[in-house]
């Protein structure tokens, strides 16, 4: 395999017991990319991030990222559907946590730096459950940057935020991501959040969950207000693509 | 000991309500007076069923009690004043809890994490709770003599099984979710277990805690019933030997109110060392 690839998928079968949930999938991602998992409920692309995370082991087929087998908490960082944060730390504490598991020195400033990236200030004395969802959220997020991993893992981190925080949480996390370059895989069952977010958008069947579509998207990454990414026609174009992917393969 | 409800502390600023979200208490001032009623209900029915009986004997008037706080507390009763009996009772409990305690955190971490041991050891600890201390006091006796050690260990041993149970369990229903992402931040096993496993069982462990004193509190009559003098579970003892019922209740009182006392020191030091229970 090239160096570049940070993700490599040859083969990939998962089966719960008698039942294929996943594969047979090739997927390569090269350095950088921002890949978004889409299909609808079901379809195994949450089981697909659990494999690439390592939380989870093949059935057949292999799974490496960065050359290797993957391995929880080496290599990747997490972004679940729930914020999970500990709430007998405080906010700071939480970050401080993910500081300390890496094994890199633990400042105020280093963990106001990191909420500040994720837009959050004066936050750190708070407790987790001061904060609002979406902050709770931006902090798991800044959490998962934390470690410094090469590689992050989201798993529908804004399917249970209101529309108006997940937009806010959209831009924002498109801006980090254009900011540090770091390869992502995001799961979502959202056509509009695939195509806003992904810089490649693979489409998944219903069960067992196989590769519909592979479609790189070519809009600009950085320097655009979110509005007009959202107005230009290619974005509806993309959208529509996406889209009929998913619907013709749903067959309830 | 008692179980009362807590008096509800302030809510800290910033949070929204209470932890008791299904049994809101009503304000500080009205349930201050209900108490204060209920006391005083209480009172006039001591005096008048006393001063009915007439046979201080069988029920000994509020006064005569009143009376015996003061000469056992002056003069002393058994040789020792009522201070001094209540300081040696809450010396082994306090001994006896904190031993009974910290084996039950610890047996309860170990059940809760090895799986085969629990399958071994759990029915071990449910034998044990099912014994009322008395009767395995009989056994320490002869093991271990009638001075303080046989008092301490039935303490010990009765303040136990709460804790354990309550730890294994809180331990073994850890949340997946929590510990998954400690993992995916790179936790080890060990480091997981200390930061998430551990403090989400906390606040069942208090709860196992707080049981653990109140058995302990309520085995330390019988442990004192055998060279129990000084102490408070003694005082009684030979209070009953001679019927100074007055006595009798006093003890009683002496060990109930220093009991409501202990528990509500636990529940505030719940609230300042577990500030996010109900929050999960």
């Amino acid at each position: 395999m090239s160096s570049a690839d940070a993700i490599r998928i040859d083969g990939l079968t998962h089966s719960y017991g008698e039942t294929l949930a996943v594969g047979p999938i090739d997927l390569t991602v090269p350095e950088g990319e921002f890949l978004v998992l889409v299909g609808a409920s079901g379809c195994g692309k949450s089981t697909l991030l659990r494999l690439i995370a390592g939380f989870e082991q093949p059935t057949g087929g292999s799974v490496l990222t960065g050359g290797a087998k993957p391995v929880p908490g080496k290599g990747a960082g997490l972004v679940f559907q729930q914020p999970r944060l500990f709430p007998w730390k405080t906010v700071g504490g939480n970050i401080e946590l993910a500081l300390r598991y890496a094994g890199q020195t633990v400042t105020a400033e280093r963990v106001e730096e990191l909420l500040a990236r994720v837009g959050l200030h004066d936050v750190a004395k708070r407790r987790t459950w001061q904060i609002s969802g979406g902050q709770q959220q931006r902090v798991a997020i800044a959490r998962a940057l934390a470690v410094e991993n090469p590689l992050l893992l989201l798993d529908e981190p804004f399917a249970a935020l209101d529309a108006l925080t997940r937009e806010k949480l959209q831009e924002d996390l498109r801006q980090v991501s254009a900011a540090t370059g770091r390869t992502s895989v995001f799961v979502t069952h959202s056509v509009d959040e695939a195509v806003f977010l992904g810089s490649r958008v693979v489409v998944l069947t219903p069960r067992p969950g196989r590769i519909a579509l592979d479609l790189k998207v070519g809009l600009p990454r950085s320097g655009i207000a979110a509005d007009e990414l959202r107005g230009l026609p290619e974005f509806a174009a993309l959208r529509a693509e996406v889209g009929h992917a998913i619907r013709d393969r749903v067959t309830v | 000991m008692t179980t009362t409800l807590a008096p509800a502390p302030p809510a800290p600023p910033g949070s929204a309500g209470g932890t008791a979200a299904l049994a809101p208490s009503g304000g500080l001032r009205r349930r201050l007076a209900l108490r204060l009623l209920a006391l005083v209900v209480l009172y006039v029915l001591w005096e008048v069923t006393a001063r009915v009986m007439r046979n201080p004997a069988f029920i000994p008037s509020p006064g005569a009690v009143w009376d015996q706080l003061i000469r056992t507390s002056t003069e002393g009763y058994s040789g020792h004043s009522l201070l001094e009996h209540l300081g040696v009772s809450l010396r082994r409990i306090v001994i006896g809890s904190a031993i009974g305690i910290a084996g039950g955190l610890l047996i309860g971490v170990l059940l809760g994490t090895v799986g085969w041991l629990r399958v071994v050891a759990e029915p071990v600890v449910t034998f044990i709770r099912a014994l009322p201390p008395l009767a395995y006091f009989s056994l320490f006796i002869i093991w271990f003599g009638i001075d303080e050690t046989p008092k301490l260990w039935l303490l010990s041993i009765a303040a136990l099984p709460p804790v354990a149970v309550a730890t294994a369990a809180a331990v073994h229903g850890a949340p997946t979710g929590l510990v998954e992402a400690a993992r995916a931040l790179g936790a080890s096993r060990w480091q997981a277990t200390r930061d998430v496993v551990l403090p989400n069982a906390l606040p069942e462990i208090f709860t196992g805690i707080r049981l653990a004193v109140g058995v302990a509190y309520s085995s330390v009559v019988a442990a004192e019933t055998i060279n129990g003098v000084p102490g408070i579970g003694g005082m009684i003892r030979d209070a009953q030997r001679y019927s100074q019922t007055d006595v009798v209740v006093l003890g009683l009182f002496a060990i109930g109110l220093s009991g409501l006392l202990i528990d509500s020191l636990l529940l505030s030091a719940e609230t300042k060392l577990i500030p996010w229970r109900g929050r999960v």
